[in-house]
C-alpha cells in the first residue's frame, strides 16, 4: 500500500515510517501540512495518516481543505489530543479513523491495513463467507460447515468484523470501537471473555481454531 | 509630563471639599443678596412715606409748610433723612441737604456729609409744582456697613465650615485607608506565600467587613482547592513512581539479557508497565474533562433502558467468569439527555468495583428505574460494603480503602463515576444493601416525546 505520512516529530515520523516499511508499505513521510495537501491531492495514496498538529497548516485543515475538493482518500488522524470533542472534530471534518497518541505501532499498522482495504459499503454485502464458515447477514445466521451455530448478538458482530478483514488483524480498541461502540478503553476484558465465547461456538466438537489471537495485535480469521 | 497619581482617599477630599465649598457660597450669596435687597426696600420706604408727608405739607402750606415740618422732624431727635426744597429758579428753599439739583424720580446721589465729606445716598426727587422739588435722601453707609458684616460673618464661617469639612473629610479618608490596608496587607501577606493569611473582620458588619468576610470566604475556598490539587499531585506522583521505577528496572535488565525469548518476555513487561502509566494518565484527563463540564452541548437523548440491556449482555460473561452472578433488571422506556459512552463507561466502573470488592459467589444487581422525577440507574452487590464513614471519602480521586490495597487499580473508579453523574446534573449515592453496597445514580429524567435513541447510531468506520 502507497501510504502518506504527515509527522512533525522526526522521530516519531522515522519509527512509523520504518515500521511500515517492514509490512511492505510504501511511505512517503512529509513535515509540513502544505506538503501533506499537495501530496494528498495528487490521488497517489491508499491511506493518509495526519498529525492533527502540523506547522502552519494543520491536519484538521488539510483533511477539510482535501475533502473540499472531492479527494476520498481514507484519512488516518494521529492526534495528542484524546479528548471527546478532538475526536468528534476530527470525524466532523472528515477524517475516517482517529488514533491517540501515543499508541502502539501494531494498532497503527491495523488501522492503515483496515482503511486500505476498505470493502464494499457494509449495507451492500448480505453474506460473508470465510472458508467452512458462512455468515448470512440478514438472516443473522451463522453456519460452520452447514452446522447452525447459536451466537449472541455481540458475538456475532464480533465475527462479522473479522470476517469482514478476513486475514488481517482487528485490534481489540478497533472491535470496542466498532461492536460496542465505545471509544474509551473500559479497562475491564469485555473483548477477550466475548471472543472466547464465540471461539468455545465455533470451535465445538474439536474443530481447528480459526481464530488468531496475537498478543498486541489483535485478533484475525485465518484466511482460507 | 506625567502627574503623579492621585489616591482615592484624596480624591474623596477634593470632591467633598470642593463640593462643599460650593454648596456654602451659593447660599452665602443668596441670603446676602436676599438682605440686601430687604434693607434696601425698607429704605425705600421710609423715603417715599416722608416724601408724602412733605409734599402733602407743601400742597396745603406751602413752602412755609414744608420749612415747619423739617423743623419739627428736626425738634423730635436725630433723622436718619436729609432733605432739600428748591425753588423754580434752583435757589434751595428749605432744608439742609447740601447736594446739586438732581433730575426728578429714584436716584443713587452724592451729598456732603458734614462730618465725613461726600457720601452716596439714596435720593426721591419729586416735582411739587410751580418749580419747586423736594429731595428725600437717606445716607446708604449704614446699609453699606451692615453688607461688610453680613460678608464679613459668612467670610469668617466659610473658613470654618471648610476647616471643619476638610478635617472631616480626611478623617474619612483615613478611615477608608486603614480598611482597605488591611485587606490589601491580607493580600500582600498571600502573595508573599502565607496562604493562611486573613483580612481582619470589623465588628459593626458594613460595606468593609461583607468585603472582608467575602474575601475570607474566597481564600478559603481557594486554599480547599490548592489542599486537593497538591493531594491530588502528591498521590499521582506517588502512583507513578511504582510503575515508572519497575520500568526503569526493567530497561535495565534488558541490557544484560543474551537470550531472545528472556529478552522478548521483558520488553512486554516494560511495556506492560508504561500502558499502565499511560492508562493513569487517562483515567485523570478523563475525570478532569468530564468535570470542566464541556460536554454538555454534545448531549443527546438516550435510551436507557437499551443501554442497560446492552451493558448488562456485555458484562454479565465478565462477572460470570469470575464466578459472581450479575442479574439485571429494567423499566422500559426510560429516557434521559446525556452522553451514552460516559453513562456506558459509569455503570462499567460500579460494576467492576462491585466485582473486584465481593468475594467469589456473591450477586451484582443491575437495575433502572424511574424514580420521581428521575431516572436511577443503581449497581448492587452483597458484598462487605463500605463504612457510612468512608462512603464520601472514597468518591474522591486516589482514595482507596484499607480493605481494598490488595486490589489492582488507582482509586479513580468512583471519581469518574460521581465526575460523570454531576456533568449529567446528577447526583452518586452510596448506600448499605445490608449487606453490601448500593451506588444509585440519579439522572433528571427527560420524560418528553419519545426521540430516536442514538444507541443505534455508529459512526465508527467499516
Amino acid at each position: 500500500m502507497r501510504v502518506l505520512l504527515a509527522e512533525d516529530d522526526a522521530e516519531t515520523a522515522a519509527f512509523v515510517a520504518q515500521g511500515l516499511r517492514a509490512l511492505d508499505h510504501e511511505v512517503v513521510a512529509v513535515g509540513q501540512g502544505a506538503d501533506a495537501l499537495e501530496q494528498g491531492m495528487s490521488g497517489a495514496f491508499d491511506v493518509l495518516v495526519l498529525d492533527r498538529m502540523l506547522p502552519e497548516l494543520d491536519g484538521l485543515t488539510v483533511v477539510k481543505q482535501l475533502r473540499a475538493v472531492g479527494c476520498k482518500t481514507p484519512v488516518l488522524l494521529l492526534t495528542a489530543l484524546g479528548r471527546i470533542e478532538n475526536r468528534v472534530d476530527g470525524l466532523d471534518a472528515g477524517a475516517d479513523d482517529y488514533l491517540v497518541k501515543p499508541f502502539a505501532f501494531s494498532e497503527l499498522a491495523a488501522r492503515i491495513h483496515a482503511l486500505g482495504r476498505r470493502q464494499a459499503p457494509a449495507s451492500t454485502v448480505t453474506r460473508l463467507q470465510v472458508g467452512e464458515i458462512d455468515m448470512d447477514l440478514l438472516a443473522r445466521q451463522v453456519r460452520r460447515g452447514g452446522q447452525l451455530i447459536m451466537l449472541q448478538p455481540r458475538e456475532f458482530r464480533l465475527l462479522e468484523e473479522l470476517m469482514r478483514h478476513e486475514g488481517q488483524f482487528v485490534t481489540r480498541a478497533m472491535l470496542i470501537e466498532r461492536v460496542w461502540n465505545f471509544h474509551f478503553d473500559p479497562q475491564t476484558k469485555i473483548v477477550e471473555t466475548h471472543m472466547s465465547r464465540l471461539r468455545a461456538k465455533l470451535n465445538e466438537g474439536e474443530q481447528p481454531d480459526l481464530i488468531e489471537t496475537v498478543r498486541g495485535a489483535g485478533y484475525r480469521i485465518r484466511p482460507q | 509630563m506625567k502627574r503623579p497619581p492621585i489616591s482615592a482617599a484624596r480624591r474623596i477630599v477634593i470632591i467633598g471639599l470642593g463640593s462643599y465649598a460650593l454648596a456654602t457660597l451659593l447660599l452665602g450669596t443668596g441670603i446676602f443678596l436676599a438682605m440686601h435687597a430687604a434693607f434696601s426696600r425698607q429704605i425705600d420706604a421710609r423715603i417715599a412715606q416722608t416724601s408724602m408727608t412733605l409734599q402733602s405739607e407743601f400742597s396745603e402750606d406751602g413752602v412755609r409748610g414744608v420749612v415747619k415740618a423739617l423743623r419739627q422732624r428736626k425738634m423730635s431727635g436725630p433723622d436718619a433723612l436729609g432733605f432739600a426744597l428748591f425753588d423754580g429758579a434752583g435757589h434751595r428753599a428749605a432744608g439742609d441737604l447740601v447736594v446739586a439739583l438732581p433730575a426728578p424720580g429714584w436716584q443713587t446721589i452724592q451729598f456732603a456729609d458734614p462730618d465725613e465729606g461726600a457720601d452716596p445716598a439714596r435720593a426721591l426727587v419729586s416735582d411739587l409744582g410751580g418749580g419747586y422739588r423736594l429731595v428725600v435722601a437717606e445716607d446708604l453707609t449704614p446699609l453699606e456697613e451692615i453688607d461688610q458684616t453680613i460678608l464679613a460673618m459668612f467670610g469668617l464661617a466659610f473658613v470654618a465650615l471648610m476647616g471643619l469639612g476638610w478635617a472631616g473629610l480626611n478623617l474619612l479618608a483615613r478611615f477608608l485607608r486603614q480598611r482597605l490596608r488591611s485587606i490589601s496587607q491580607t493580600a500582600d501577606a498571600i502573595i508573599a506565600g502565607d496562604l493562611a493569611c486573613r483580612a481582619d473582620l470589623g465588628m459593626h458588619d458594613d460595606e468593609f467587613d461583607r468585603v472582608a468576610a467575602s474575601l475570607n470566604a474566597m481564600l478559603d475556598r481557594i486554599a480547599e482547592l490548592i489542599a486537593n490539587l497538591r493531594q491530588v499531585t502528591g498521590d499521582l506522583a506517588h502512583d507513578l513512581r511504582t510503575p515508572l521505577s519497575r520500568l526503569r528496572h526493567q530497561l535495565e535488565a534488558l541490557g544484560a539479557i543474551e537470550d531472545a525469548a528472556q529478552r522478548r518476555k521483558r520488553v512486554e513487561a516494560a511495556i506492560a508497565n508504561a500502558d499502565e502509566v499511560l492508562a493513569l494518565f487517562d483515567a485523570i484527563l478523563r475525570i478532569s474533562e468530564v468535570e470542566e463540564g464541556g460536554l454538555r452541548p454534545g448531549f443527546a437523548a438516550i435510551d436507557v433502558s437499551a443501554l442497560i440491556v446492552d451493558l448488562g449482555e456485555t458484562l454479565a460473561p465478565l462477572v460470570e467468569e469470575s464466578r459472581r452472578l450479575l442479574k439485571v433488571a429494567c423499566e422500559p422506556e426510560l429516557r434521559v439527555m446525556g452522553n451514552r459512552e460516559l453513562l456506558a463507561q459509569a455503570v462499567i466502573n460500579l460494576i467492576e468495583n462491585a466485582r473486584r470488592h465481593t468475594p467469589e459467589g456473591a450477586a451484582i444487581e443491575l437495575r433502572a428505574g424511574r424514580r420521581d422525577d428521575t431516572v436511577v440507574i443503581c449497581v448492587a452487590d452483597n458484598g462487605p460494603g463500605i463504612p457510612a464513614c468512608d462512603r464520601e471519602r472514597v468518591q474522591q480521586r486516589f482514595v482507596r480503602l484499607e480493605a481494598s490495597r490488595s486490589t489492582p487499580g488507582h482509586g479513580l473508579g468512583l471519581a469518574l463515576v460521581r465526575a460523570i453523574a454531576r456533568a449529567h446534573d446528577a447526583s452518586l449515592a452510596l448506600s448499605d444493601a445490608r449487606p453490601g453496597l448500593i451506588a444509585e445514580i440519579h439522572l433528571p429524567s427527560s420524560c418528553g416525546v419519545s426521540q430516536p435513541s442514538i444507541n443505534s447510531i455508529s459512526r465508527s468506520p467499516a
